[in-house]
């Protein structure tokens, strides 16, 4: 056990002693490959030099410089790809408390718009971006290679990037930025305008009315100053020019079959290039995302219901069981409607995208079409099918290599290649050791963690306040999270020397998400963070007496 | 007992979903031998109704159809136009932007919901067209939608293309916010009636200001096109005669400062909605040509509300003003033929007239009545048919069809039950449906059901009344 751990630290090292000095070129041999371009390679080769593929097949040359691998039992795919995530974006610093009208501006977010907060098209990813191993070790673990991020705050969510999941920097990680804008249909904190649905639609066609305006003015203006009045220098207004005119493309974020239809009725209005994201209904008006063009970036967060079991409870609505049958068939309706589709994390976790990917293939998807929304129509849609999503000569060296099936329940990302850089998975520990090595010793000495606990939670934008009540029995945590949100209660909880955690689900919005939270305590004092598929968020309070 | 049984209903309705709609192509349909209550003229006996392409094309005895016509045996029941609501907030996913006290750049047709089961409760109780209007938070709210209940069809399809475009106008408590804080909120203009008024004549002034920016730059005066303002645009439609006002108020004081208002900036208010004190003011509202949309007999939930009388229906038209009886709710919507029959009781509303309240002249007063709101050759066959009279307590609404086809029928549902029991069954024994083993969210637990009659349920209504 040990002399294995000392050689998988000595691959490591080795690796990256290669990987930084000299490594300007890997060849993977005898590897099953998944080119998606074309036909599949049972038994070929693959040669990456200076973050590109620079050949491919079954007979690629291997040249004497390359790191070589043997692919025996392996299968490459291209790097998998995330349409939709907000990866790589810290939670920004907590703002005013929720109500009132805006005070000053924010010190985090100071910004000189017209605008709210929450309708400043203007905002960039790449600003709130961080590089950094810990931001993407455990997605790209999960064989992700590229993400499309993008915060999620507000009306306009503001101008997403494309980013490989590997670099010392984020210009050296940015595949593409800005790639499109993109909408919530939500309200804004607080209770200035919009605060309603309503508002949020007319808001909307204000501003997109003004940014047309604005640009004739300025062209007007440009062409002939004399005797005409200077238009404003608007930046919300300008960031919305290209959504206009066609050369930026707008994600608007739609999952009920309602929201779709208004979705594609606002494109329709302003001539948007548009991109659903989430599609939970989308089969429901297939004939219309065909008709007009509309690619969707289909969520793989499936719904499942949550609640537990109650004899007081009003049995759900047919509605909401119907939509959870229906779900995973939505892929296959796409695909056979003719809408292009690629997959999404949707805020669930990768072992649910994966989970969910092969559920669509068992409600109809062809299988090969599953690959590709994961790779060359995501690759398509966000308008880089030329340098990324296939196994091509000359295209970037993303590559994810897997033991097993891809969408089967028994395989293991064993590789991952990033512009050409390598990430050498650790095989899962077969069983979950004791830390003895299977002998069990006595308990080790566990914090005291009981009771309840008033805490605040610094969501961007609002502090949440909640009751976390912690019943401890040893190292094992029950109880609850209460919040606004509704109860969530403990699962796996468990106590250490150093503190707790635990992980659990929540509600909002509609969309289940997987949180999981660890914390401390020291006298009467609970601190902490609260993982979620949005970024972390802290928490601190204090014990009820 | 009364209430175990609605409860029982509605939850038997509850679980009708929008998979059963009974549309067929539109080919004829004959309605054969039926006691036709035209609200228009007078009631027919032993009379059939030819409908063609959605339209009536002939009403009359022995009428012969295609051989392929579908024929529905009235013999002993009753039909009469569909109900049409000119007050209500079905199908809306926001009532209210509460922000500004003028919103007249939202439409409620951003955020119509076709899906809404109450719609279908509705076509269940003979409603076939309803005047879908913002909340009443805002002296000047958002633009209305005119639909017809489509159920099943895209949203697209609900909306009556050649209806006149209304909106929201709404004065007194809810405006002001007697009744309700909004935590947190800082308190809005307007605070006081008088505010209310001022606030509507600085909008018409801007909206004039607005109007006279474009035709000057029209007129070639100017050189840059002023801004596209989507508050002012509603505005100024409505000084040019060409949208509706649908004003919301209580006391007479009031709807009097509204039509002065009006009759300042020279246009005319399409309805006052609600109207519990109309009747001290009939005639000052017969002269302007204005029309009344009031409750039956529903009042006193709060003080602005308690100088109702029952008698109101009947006041306003002796004094020849066009009165209709609205709902402003899911739940009166769906028996509004009741509410119809209480006006004849008080004050001896002929049953003619009593009838036309709820159908032609809400049709009228949404300048849909050249389509629907009547049986009459030529218009749309918006048709229900009704077990007995209509005012009867015992009446039942046995089919409802819009255009000719069928969105409503009381057999099918029936028949249908079992068959969404099953579906339920089996939908239930999915992974996805099932509940999780141990450590889930609680469940929603039934809350307190609403009821109409008490103050505190409005608040979950953003304050519409």
């Amino acid at each position: 056990m040990k002399s294995k751990f000392i050689l998988f630290a000595l691959v490591a090292i080795g690796s990256l002693f290669v990987g930084s000095a000299f490594a300007q070129s890997y060849a993977v041999t005898n590897a099953r490959i998944v080119t998606v371009s074309g036909e599949n390679i049972e038994k070929g080769s693959i040669v990456i030099r200076d973050g590109l593929i620079e050949a491919v097949g079954a007979n690629a040359k291997v040249p004497a410089d390359a790191r070589i691998f043997d692919g025996s039992g392996l299968t490459v795919y291209p790097g998998l790809i995330d349409s939709l995530t907000s990866v790589g974006i810290s939670a920004p610093a907590p703002r005013s408390q929720a109500g009132g009208p805006q005070p000053q501006a924010p010190p985090a977010a100071t910004s000189n718009s017209n605008y709210a907060e929450g309708l400043r098209p203007e905002d960039m990813t790449i600003n709130d971006l961080k590089a950094g191993e810990a931001q993407f070790e455990a997605i790209r673990n999960a064989g992700f290679t590229t993400v499309l991020t993008v915060g999620r705050n507000g009306i306009f969510n503001g101008q997403s990037a494309v980013i490989n999941l590997a670099g010392d920097s984020v210009s050296a990680m940015v595949v593409k930025s800005p790639f499109a804008q993109h909408i919530t249909f939500t309200t804004l904190r607080g209770f200035g305008y919009p605060n309603s649905l309503l508002g949020t639609f007319s808001a909307l066609r204000q501003m997109m009315l003004d940014a047309q305006r604005l640009q004739d003015l300025q062209k007007m203006y440009d062409a002939n100053p004399k005797g005409m009045k200077r238009p404003d220098d608007d930046k919300s207004l300008e960031a919305l020019f290209p959504v206009l005119n066609g050369s930026m493309p707008v994600v608007l974020n739609a999952n009920s079959e309602n929201e779709i239809v208004r979705a594609l009725d606002l494109a329709k209005e302003f001539k948007l290039k548009a991109i659903i994201a989430g599609g939970q209904e989308a089969w429901k008006v297939a004939d219309r995302l065909k008709a007009q063009n509309v690619p969707v970036l289909l969520s793989l967060n499936f719904p499942k219901r949550t609640a537990s079991a109650s004899p007081e409870a009003d049995p759900e609505s047919l509605e909401t069981l119907r939509l959870r049958a229906e779900t995973p068939k939505t892929a296959a309706k796409l695909a056979n409607a003719g809408v292009n589709f690629a997959f999404q994390t949707g805020g669930g976790t990768t072992s649910d995208f994966f989970a969910n990917a092969s559920k669509s293939v068992e409600n109809g998807l062809a299988k090969d079409a599953a690959i590709r929304a994961m790779t060359l129509n995501a690759a398509q849609i966000l308008g880089l099918s030329d340098r990324l999503g296939t196994i091509e000569t000359g295209k970037i060296a993303n590559l994810t290599v897997v033991r097993g099936d891809i969408l089967g329940k028994e395989k293991t990302i064993t590789h991952v290649f990033v512009d050409g850089k390598l990430f050498e998975q650790k095989e899962p520990p077969k069983k979950p050791a004791t830390p003895s090595g299977g002998t069990p010793t006595a308990q080790p000495a566990v914090a005291n963690v009981g009771g309840n606990y008033t805490i605040s939670i610094d969501i961007p934008g609002q502090s949440l306040t909640g009751t976390m009540a912690l019943t401890q029995q040893g190292a094992v945590l029950t109880g609850t999270l209460q919040t606004q949100l509704g109860t969530s209660p403990i699962k796996d909880g468990k106590v250490t020397a150093e503190g707790f955690s635990y992980s659990s689900t929540v509600e909002y919005g509609g969309t289940t998400f997987d949180i999981f939270v660890k914390g401390t305590v020291t006298g009467n004092q609970i601190s902490g963070t609260i993982d979620s598929p949005q970024g972390t968020i802290p928490f601190s309070g204090t014990k009820n007496p | 007992m009364r209430k175990l049984f609605v409860f029982l209903l509605m939850i038997s309705i509850v679980s009708i979903s929008p998979a059963i709609v009974f549309a067929q192509s539109k080919t004829e349909v004959l309605v054969k031998n039926a006691t036709v209550m035209t609200a228009a003229k007078g009631t027919l006996e032993n009379t059939d109704i030819l409908i063609q392409n959605g339209k009536i094309t002939k009403i009359g005895k022995n009428l012969k159809a295609a051989a392929n016509a579908q024929i529905f045996d009235a013999s002993g029941k009753f039909v009469t136009p569909g109900i049409v609501d000119a007050h209500s907030h079905t199908m809306l996913d926001a009532i209210n932007e509460g922000s500004f006290s003028v919103t007249s750049m939202t439409n409620v047709r951003d955020v119509l919901n076709p899906h809404d089961i109450a719609i279908y409760r509705a076509l269940a109780g003979g409603v076939t067209s309803a005047n879908l209007l913002h909340g009443s938070a805002n002296s000047i709210g958002g633009q209305n939608s005119t639909v017809k209940f489509k159920y099943g069809k895209p949203v697209e399809d609900f909306v009556i293309a050649d209806a006149p475009p209304g909106i929201k106008f709404a004065m007194g408590e809810n405006v002001k916010r007697s009744n309700f804080q909004i935590q947190g909120q800082t308190p809005r203009y307007p605070r006081t009636r008088m505010g209310v008024v001022e606030t509507m004549r600085d909008a018409f002034l801007r909206a004039k200001d607005y109007k006279q920016a474009w035709d000057d730059y029209k007129a070639k005066k100017t050189k840059v096109p002023p801004r596209k303002d989507l508050e002012l645009e509603p505005l100024v439609e409505i000084l040019e005669g060409k949208r509706l006002v649908h004003a919301h108020g209580y006391r007479s004081d009031e709807h009097l400062n509204l039509l002065l208002l009006a009759d300042e900036f020279g246009f005319k208010v399409a309805t006052l909605q609600h109207g519990l004190e109309a009747y001290k003011i009939a005639p000052e509202i017969a002269k302007r040509g204005t029309g009344v949309s009031i409750f039956a007999d529903y009042w006193g939930y709060k003080l602005e509300a308690y100088d109702a009388i029952p008698y109101n229906a009947a006041i306003l038209w002796k004094n020849g003003v066009l009165v209709s009886i609205n709902s402003d709710s899911d739940e009166r919507m769906r028996r509004l033929n009741i509410d119809a029959a209480k006006v004849m009781k008080y004050g001896n509303v002929p049953e003619e007239e009593a009838l036309k309240m709820i159908t032609f002249n809400p049709a009228k007063q949404l300048g849909i009545d050249k389509r629907t709101g009547s049986i009459e050759v030529g218009k749309d066959a918006d048709l229900v048919i009704w077990s007995e009279h209509p005012f009867s307590p015992y009446a039942r609404v046995e089919t409802t069809m819009i255009e000719g086809e069928v969105y409503f029928d009381r057999n099918k549902d029936i028949a249908k039950r079992a068959e969404l029991e099953k579906e339920r069954t089996e939908l239930e024994k999915l992974d996805a449906n099932k509940a999780p083993g141990s450590g889930g969210t609680p469940p929603k637990v039934p809350g307190e059901k609403r009821i109409a009659d008490r103050d505190d349920a409005d608040q979950t209504d953003g304050g519409n009344r």
